[in-house]
């Protein structure tokens, strides 16, 4: 009985694994949403459900943002039925690089908000996609000329969803 | 928990908040800068000569051909890993017409001319590249289209 009270979490653990769990379930609904969009171009994506990863990062901290990017690549893959395909290994690695680069800029900038944070993120997302088709998939370099036309528009829906993240993050906490 | 809320005043409009702060804005200049400048180098060395379109299984080089004439089209088998991509290469531009891939999104992309364009298909191994400058003829076709 002491034993079991000693191990039970907190009211504040709880509350923030179930916080955790809510932006698990808007981020693969949101995944699976932006699978069903028409592309704008070869691996372009607005990034929608990196809105919530930012959130995950203001409001529960850097660890639950790091675990809930991969989980919603893992299980928004798993619905959509992309899971150990190619589509598979770059949205996992575009989600990797996003999020590192994301924690590293909240640790090191603290100058910047979440709209810059969410500016290197998109931009991370978008090299790692390219760098990991390069050594993987396609080894040639030709594949590199259509970067900068799709960095920009990424820095633009990285920008938008960093606006758009600061904006609800006060909100969801009050 | 340090937040980032508390360098910026909580609720903030959005209108607000899409003007970033200054640092933001230096990384947004920064970042928009070095793309450009990377872009521009791209087509500098991509963009001379006359339009031709590769087509490559991973590094190696399958062929290339000049964009056709108008009323030409040529076909292009091009076997990569999981089955055979066809290419199609017309006056318009090129386009790959078929692919053994399940998500098809090469063949969805459409039509490319645009030197620096590519159609990727990652699953089977290919990929689709255009350099060189588009003549007066393909330049007025891109104005149609557009």
């Amino acid at each position: 009985m002491t034993t079991d009270t000693m191990t039970r979490p907190s009211l504040a653990q709880l509350e923030s694994t179930a916080i955790w769990l809510a932006l698990l379930m808007l981020a693969i609904g949101l995944h699976i949403f932006e699978s069903a969009l028409p592309s704008l171009g070869p691996w372009f994506k607005p990034g929608l459900a990196n809105i919530i990863t930012l959130l995950a990062l203001d409001l529960i901290g850097p660890g639950a943002a790091a675990t809930l990017a991969v989980g919603r690549v893992v299980i928004g893959s798993f619905f959509i039925g992309t899971l150990f395909t190619p589509t598979f290994v770059i949205s996992l690695s575009g989600a990797l690089a996003a999020t590192f680069v994301m924690l590293l800029a909240w640790r090191v900038l603290p100058a910047v908000s979440l709209v810059g944070i969410s500016l290197l993120g998109a931009l991370a997302h978008m090299g790692a996609q390219f760098v990991v088709v390069e050594h993987l998939f396609i080894k040639q370099d030709a594949l590199y000329y259509a970067l900068p036309p799709l960095l920009l528009l990424s820095s633009a829906t990285g920008w938008i969803n960093g606006a758009l993240a600061a904006y609800m993050s006060p909100r969801l906490k009050s | 928990m340090a937040t980032l809320t508390a360098q910026h005043p909580s609720r903030q409009s959005l209108r607000a908040l899409l003007a970033g702060t200054w640092a933001d804005r230096v990384l947004l200049l920064l970042a928009v800068v070095a793309i450009v400048f990377s872009w521009q180098w791209i087509q500098a060395e991509i963009g001379a000569g006359p339009p031709m379109v590769s087509v490559y299984h991973d590094d190696m080089l399958l062929a290339v051909y000049p964009l056709p004439e108008r009323g030409n089209s040529i076909r292009f088998q091009a076997e990569g890993d999981i089955g055979i991509s066809e290419v199609v290469i017309d006056e318009h531009g090129v386009h790959m017409a078929s692919s053994p891939c399940t998500s098809q999104r090469c063949v969805l992309s459409g039509t490319h001319r645009h030197a620096g364009d590519i159609i990727a298909c990652v699953p089977n191994h290919i990929l689709v590249s255009i350099r060189g400058q588009s003549s007066p003829e393909h330049a007025a076709f891109d104005a149609l289209a557009e």
